[in-house]
């Protein structure tokens, strides 16, 4: 059953329920008041005969009662039968008017009237009220009402079989219009949009949708651009290392090179390309243990100025060759961290290599740190800082995100590869560390990477 | 007489890559590390073919090409781009702008060799 066939059929029933117990109240306020009016009826048909008796007592003459009942009779159906019995002394007379109809559902109302003046004249009057006969003029008023009822109740469930569907149409037709969007989405047609104007539920649920949608489209984009990223990040240095073998492979006359010097230079290009494979898969595998929330860090105390020491001695002779003053300013008696010397390791390779990447030859890069307190905890803030070319907001805006370096061809890098996965790894280890980053930079200037560290 | 081939890609790997399989091929090959050098390269060298990457610092591949092709005395020299770049659109867009062939690296030496063949059959030297 459809939502709006259900919709339709439960505000239908509800109408119906509401009409069927007013008109059920109303039918049974009417009985009931009619019933009453007979009660009343009957009382006075009694009153009256009574009253005749009496008055045909006083003037000794029951042929009068005889003809006041005859003639009340005529005026008052209901009336089936009235015996008198007249006592006169020891004398009885017993007259019947009308007959018994024993079939019929009647009130016997016994009446005794004795003259006032002669204690031994009394007149002993059983009255006979047919109630269906009183009820009868009842019992039309109360099938009309009830018909009238029930022609009202056709019209109004008419009214609300149509309001209801009219109600139900409202709103089963955004969801309809919804499921088919949601039905497109479904066939791979990411971020359609549903154009529904409404500030209620509804229009809740369908901004949520198309948010949804759109969400939708561009994680899609992020995860094809994701792929081509990691496609060409395999892809280049392979083709290089295939190149680079085929070159040998021709240059050489029976297994000999013919030129030593340029088959050193082709070894060390494959070698360079090799290491920068496995960087990157190092570097993928990292990211994928992000992903699924699996950085981790065994914390303990440890020497954050050793650890930085040993970075920047292993990038010593890097800097050498590109002209770049390479130093770490951290004080030798600065205090034991909590951190995961493993982690901060790749922490300084990722940022020193950068700085490396794009300081130009007269530059210095150096480490240094600072302590400072907050919320009763000693913490050290670590930077990286270079002279080189710094950024502007937009390259600082995508610089935590995946594949994000290199978007922007104004500051590539001659010969750099970069996937921008290194400042994702930061970010994270850093954060499990219970840190944060945060990076200044100014166009022409330099760069300074900062990050938190708790101290012991 | 050799044919002079200029390249120009910032990616030293493919620089000696292509130098050393047009050189063992015969052709005299000059390089140079973005569009700017490359302009600088071409004005005395005078190559007769010139194979350029599209994404570099400083200049371009698109910005190079349409310099040079505003150039009355280079405008004629057959241009092969070599990039990553490989939708069916980029390589549009490349003919648009004004480059003669379209190759999607990494590419096969023989590939390389074959279409400056070609190139060179086509220009008539």
């Amino acid at each position: 059953m459809t939502l709006r066939t259900k919709l339709t059929l439960s505000v239908t029933a509800l109408f119906a329920a509401s009409l069927g117990i007013l008109g059920y109240s109303l039918v049974r306020l009417e009985t009931g008041y009619m019933t009453a009016e007979s009660a009343r009826e009957a009382q006075l048909i009694k009153n009256t005969v009574g009253r005749m008796a009496r008055d045909a007592l006083v003037q000794r003459d029951d042929l009068l009662l005889l003809s006041y009942i005859k003639f009340q009779r005529e005026q008052s159906p209901a009336l089936e039968f009235v015996s008198v019995e007249w006592h006169d002394g020891d004398r009885v007379r017993r007259h019947h008017i009308g007959e018994r109809k024993t079939s019929r559902s009647e009130m016997d109302r016994t009446l005794r009237i004795e003259d006032p003046t002669d204690a031994k004249r009394k007149v002993v009057l059983t009255i006979g009220i047919d109630e269906n006969v009183l009820g009868a003029a009842v019992r039309v008023q109360i099938a009309r009402l009830q018909r009238d009822l029930a022609r009202l109740f056709g019209i109004a469930l008419l009214i609300g079989i149509v309001f209801s569907d009219w109600f139900a149409r409202k709103i089963t037709r955004p969801l309809a219009a919804l499921s088919e969007v949601a039905g497109q989405i479904g066939r791979g047609k990411l971020g359609v949009r549903l154009e529904w104007d409404s500030k209620d539920e509804i229009g809740e649920l369908v901004a949520g949708f198309n948010h949804m949608s759109v969400r939708l489209e561009e994680l899609d984009a992020m995860k094809k651009d994701f792929v081509s990223a990691v496609t060409h990040e395999l892809r280049s240095p392979l083709g290089a290392i295939e190149s680079f073998l085929n070159l040998m492979e021709a240059k050489m006359d029976g297994g000999a090179p013919r030129d030593p010097a340029q088959f050193r230079t082709y070894f060390d290009r494959i070698k360079a390309n090799v290491s920068r494979l496995s960087g990157f898969i190092n570097d993928l595998l990292d990211v994928a243990k992000i992903e699924r929330g699996k950085m981790e860090c065994s914390l303990r105390p440890i020497r954050i100025q050793a650890v930085a020491g040993d970075v920047v001695q292993f990038f010593e002779a890097k800097a050498k060759e590109q002209g770049v003053t390479l130093q770490s300013r951290l004080d030798a008696a600065t205090a034991p961290v909590h951190g995961d010397p493993e982690r901060l390791r790749q922490v300084f390779v990722n940022l020193i290599s950068n700085a490396l990447k794009f300081t130009p030859r007269g530059g210095t890069i150096w480490v240094q740190g600072e302590q400072f307190r907050e919320e009763g905890a000693r913490w050290l803030e670590v930077s990286v800082v270079d002279t080189g070319k710094g950024m502007d907001q937009a390259d600082m805006g995508r610089l935590f995100k995946k594949f994000e370096q290199g978007k922007n061809s104004a500051t590539r890098v001659a010969g750099h590869h970069g996937t921008g996965l290194g400042l994702v790894i930061v970010k994270s280890i850093v954060e499990a560390h219970g840190g944060k980053v945060s990076v200044k930079s100014q166009v022409g200037k330099g760069t300074q990477f900062l990050f938190n560290v708790k101290m012991v | 007489m050799a044919m002079r081939v200029l390249v120009v890609d910032d990616e030293e790997d493919y620089r000696l890559i292509i130098k050393d399989v047009l050189g063992g091929a015969g052709y005299d090959v000059r390089t140079a590390e973005h569009g700017e050098a490359g302009l600088e390269v071409a004005k005395e060298f005078s190559p007769e073919v010139i194979l350029v990457d599209w994404m570099m610092p400083r200049m371009d591949g698109e910005t190079f090409v349409q310099t040079l092709r505003r150039d009355a005395s280079k405008r004629d020299i057959p241009i092969i781009m070599l990039t990553v770049k490989q939708t069916a659109e980029d390589e549009l867009e490349a003919l648009h702008f004004g480059v003669d062939d379209f190759i999607i690296k990494p590419f096969q030496a023989e590939d390389l060799l074959a279409r400056l063949r070609a190139l060179a059959r086509r220009s008539g030297s």
